[in-house]
C-alpha cells in the first residue's frame, strides 16, 4: 500500500471525495469537483444527491462528463428542473455542500472567477461565476478545490466572484448571505479550514511527501498553521481504481 | 435606434410588443436563412438558451455570422463559441453571467475582446441571479428579491441590480430587475409548425427566456404534428403564442451536444478552443474556411466529416453512439492542444 502510485491531481480528486458523506446533497460545480462527486458517489456515498445548475438532481452519471449539463451528466436524472429553481431549492435548504473551482481563493475564503488584475484592464479576463457565486451564497457550507500557488491563493482576490467570509468575522451575515460559507480549501498539496474566531484559512493536513512549510511557501499569504495538523491519507488502490477505470478513464482530469 | 441596453429592462415596451404578437394558430415554418435574416437585426440583444454548447442553437449562431450581423449584445448565461462573432464585430458588448467552455477552459475570442476593451462588458451576474431576471419577466414581476451576489464585487460591476432592505426583515436582498431581451433562439428537439416545442433534458433557463425575449426563433430536430404535441404536452416547454419562426435544423446543436440524440464533437471543440481560436488571425481562418465559406450547416458538417476521413453519416453516427452510450471513448480528444491552464510541470520543478 506504501507505494501507490498517483498524480497530485488524483490525491486532489481523492481526498475531496472522501468529504463528501453519504446521504449528503452536493451542488456541484464544474471542473475538478465533478471529479470528486462522481467518485464519492462510485465508492463511499451512493446515496449522495447531486445538484447540478443546469436543473438536472441527483443523476447517475457514468463517467466524468464535459459540462455540470451534458447528457453524461444528466444521465436518469429522475427530475430535471431549470436553473432558477435549482437555486431556489439550495435556498430553501435542500443543498448541503457546495463543491466548487476557481482561479484564486484568498485567506477568508473568497474566490475569484472573473478576472486577473484590475477589473477594466484584465490581464486575463476568466469565465465569470456561473453558479459558483450563488452556490456558495446559498448552500450550507462550501468545498473548494485547487492548485496550489502563491498567485492562485493571494492575501486578497482580484475580484470577489464569490463569497467567502468576505473581509473576515461577522461579514457574511451584515451581507445578508445565507449559506455558513467556506468550508474546506482541497489543494494538490493538503487540506485547509478557517479559524472559526478570525475566518482565516488554516491547515488541516498536508499530502504525503509534502510539509506546512512547502505550504506556506506557496500561499500568498500566512497560514494559520495549529499543531495539530496530520498527515492526509494517501489515496488506496481501491479509490484509484475506481478513478482511473470508472470515474475518468480517458485521463480527462486526472493525468 | 436606441441601444439594445435602452430596451432590456423595458417591461413596458416589452409588453406592447407582445400584445402585438399573433396568437393565432399559423404555420410559421421558415428556413433558417429567412429567420434570422428577418428576426435578427443589427444591435439586438440576444440571450443564450439551453446550456450554450448543451442544446444551444449553433447551426443559427453559425448562420448569424454568415449573414454578418453586426453590434449584437450577448446576454451569457451561460455563453460559449458564439462569441466568436466578436472577431468580426458581430458582438458588440455582453451581459455575463458566464462565458467558456468549462473543463475545456476559456473561449479566446471573447477573453481577448475583453482583454482589449474592444467587447464591452456591460454587467456581471450569477447564474442564479441572471436566470431570476430572466424569470421574473417570465412571472410577470417587475423585479426578484433574492440572496444571490450580496457583499460581491458582482454587485459592484452590475448597474442593474440594487441592494436593498427587506421590508420585512430588514435583511439585505439583491433586487434583480425582470429582463426583457430582443431575440432568443432555441434549439429543441420536436416542433410543430406552430412553435410548440418538446426538449428531452433540461431546460435551464428556457420557458421564462421564451416568454421574456421579444423575437422568439425556434430550430428543431424535427416538425412533428400538432396532435402529437396535443397529445404528449409533458415536455413542451416553449408556447406556441411566443413563437415568431419554426425551422426544421437537424443536428442544429452540432457541434454541441443534444441530449439523447448526439453528443459533443469533442474532438472539434478541443481543436477549436485550443488551437484555432487562439489568436485573432487563426480565428478569421477558421471562421472563414468553416462559415463564411459555407453555405450552410450541412456544408460545415460535410467538410468536418471529411477531414475526419468520413462522411457525413458516419461521421454524425459515431455522435450519435457517443451520445446512446456513454462508455464508448472512440473520439479521443487527448494529444490535441497540449496546453493546460494549470501549469503542472511548473508546480513539479518548483516543488523540487
Amino acid at each position: 500500500m506504501s507505494d501507490v502510485q498517483y498524480t497530485p491531481r488524483e490525491l486532489l480528486a481523492c481526498v475531496a471525495a472522501r468529504l463528501i458523506k453519504d446521504g449528503e446533497s452536493v451542488f456541484v460545480g464544474t471542473g475538478l469537483p465533478l471529479v470528486g462527486a462522481l467518485l464519492a458517489k462510485k465508492m463511499h456515498a451512493p446515496n449522495m444527491m447531486a445538484i447540478y445548475e443546469c436543473g438536472a438532481v441527483d443523476p447517475e452519471p457514468r463517467v466524468l462528463p464535459w459540462s455540470v449539463s451534458c447528457s453524461w451528466t444528466t444521465y436518469k436524472a429522475p427530475i430535471l428542473l431549470s436553473m432558477s429553481s435549482v437555486f431556489g431549492h439550495s435556498r430553501a435548504g435542500y443543498a448541503d455542500v457546495g463543491f466548487l473551482g476557481g482561479a484564486q481563493i484568498d485567506m477568508y475564503g473568497n474566490i475569484n472567477a472573473t478576472c486577473i488584475g484590475d477589473y477594466e484592464h484584465p490581464k486575463v479576463r476568466l469565465t465569470g461565476s456561473g453558479g459558483a457565486n450563488d452556490i456558495a451564497s446559498l448552500c450550507e457550507r462550501v468545498i473548494f478545490m485547487g492548485l496550489h500557488l502563491p498567485e492562485r491563493l493571494p492575501e486578497r482576490v482580484d475580484y470577489i466572484t464569490t463569497p467567502g467570509y468576505l473581509d473576515g468575522p461577522g461579514a457574511r451575515e451584515r451581507a445578508g448571505l445565507v449559506g455558513g460559507g467556506p468550508w474546506r480549501v482541497i489543494t494538490h498539496l493538503g487540506v485547509m479550514g478557517f479559524d472559526e474566531e478570525t475566518c482565516r484559512m488554516k491547515l488541516i493536513s498536508y499530502h504525503p511527501g509534502v510539509t506546512p512549510e512547502v505550504i506556506q511557501q506557496f500561499t500568498g499569504f500566512e497560514l494559520i498553521i495549529p499543531d495539530d495538523v496530520v498527515e492526509t491519507p494517501k489515496p488506496t488502490e481501491e479509490e484509484l481504481r475506481i478513478l482511473r477505470e470508472e470515474v475518468d478513464p480517458c485521463q480527462l482530469f486526472c493525468f | 435606434m436606441s441601444h439594445a441596453n435602452d430596451r432590456l429592462f423595458d417591461h413596458k415596451l416589452a409588453r406592447e410588443w407582445k400584445l402585438k404578437k399573433s396568437r393565432a394558430e399559423k404555420d410559421k415554418r421558415m428556413t433558417l436563412q429567412e429567420a434570422i435574416a428577418t428576426f435578427v437585426e443589427d444591435g439586438d440583444s440576444i440571450v443564450e438558451t439551453g446550456f450554450a454548447y448543451v442544446r444551444g442553437p449553433m447551426a443559427a449562431y453559425w448562420e448569424i455570422g454568415r449573414q454578418q450581423k453586426k453590434n449584437l449584445v450577448g446576454i451569457f448565461t451561460p455563453g460559449g463559441m458564439n462569441t466568436a462573432w466578436h472577431e468580426f464585430g458581430g458582438l458588440e458588448g455582453a451581459h455575463v453571467a458566464y462565458v467558456g467552455v468549462e473543463m475545456r477552459g476559456l473561449i479566446s475570442p471573447f477573453r481577448r475582446g475583453v482583454e482589449a476593451g474592444t467587447l464591452k462588458i456591460y454587467s456581471e451576474w450569477s447564474h442564479g441571479a441572471l436566470s431570476l431576471a430572466l424569470r421574473a419577466a417570465e412571472q410577470g414581476v417587475n423585479y426578484v428579491a433574492c440572496k444571490s451576489m450580496l457583499g460581491t464585487d458582482l454587485m459592484r460591476t452590475n448597474p442593474y441590480v440594487k441592494e436593498a432592505k427587506d421590508p420585512w426583515t430588514g435583511e439585505p436582498v439583491c433586487l434583480v430587475p425582470a429582463m426583457y431581451p430582443d431575440v432568443a433562439i432555441f434549439h429543441v428537439h420536436h416542433a410543430d409548425k406552430y412553435g410548440n416545442s418538446r426538449i428531452w433534458g433540461p431546460s435551464v433557463n428556457d420557458t421564462a427566456i421564451a416568454i421574456a425575449a421579444r423575437k422568439v426563433i425556434v430550430t428543431c430536430e424535427r416538425i412533428v404534428s400538432s396532435e402529437d404535441i396535443r397529445a404528449n404536452p409533458y415536455q413542451v416547454i416553449i408556447p406556441h403564442y411566443c413563437v415568431d419562426a419554426v425551422c426544421e435544423v437537424p443536428y442544429g446543436a452540432y457541434p454541441g451536444d443534444m441530449p439523447g440524440m448526439y453528443y459533443f464533437d469533442r474532438r472539434l471543440q478541443e481543436r477549436v478552443v485550443r488551437l484555432e481560436w487562439k489568436t485573432k488571425e487563426s480565428t478569421k481562418e477558421w471562421y472563414e474556411k468553416y462559415i463564411l465559406g459555407t453555405k450552410d450547416h450541412y456544408e460545415m458538417i460535410q467538410i468536418i466529416a471529411e477531414e475526419e476521413g468520413m462522411n457525413v453519416l458516419e461521421y454524425m453516427k459515431r455522435l450519435e453512439q457517443l451520445s446512446c452510450d456513454a462508455s464508448y471513448f472512440g473520439l479521443g480528444y487527448w494529444g490535441v492542444g497540449g496546453e493546460r491552464d494549470w501549469k503542472y510541470e511548473e508546480v513539479a520543478k518548483r516543488a523540487i
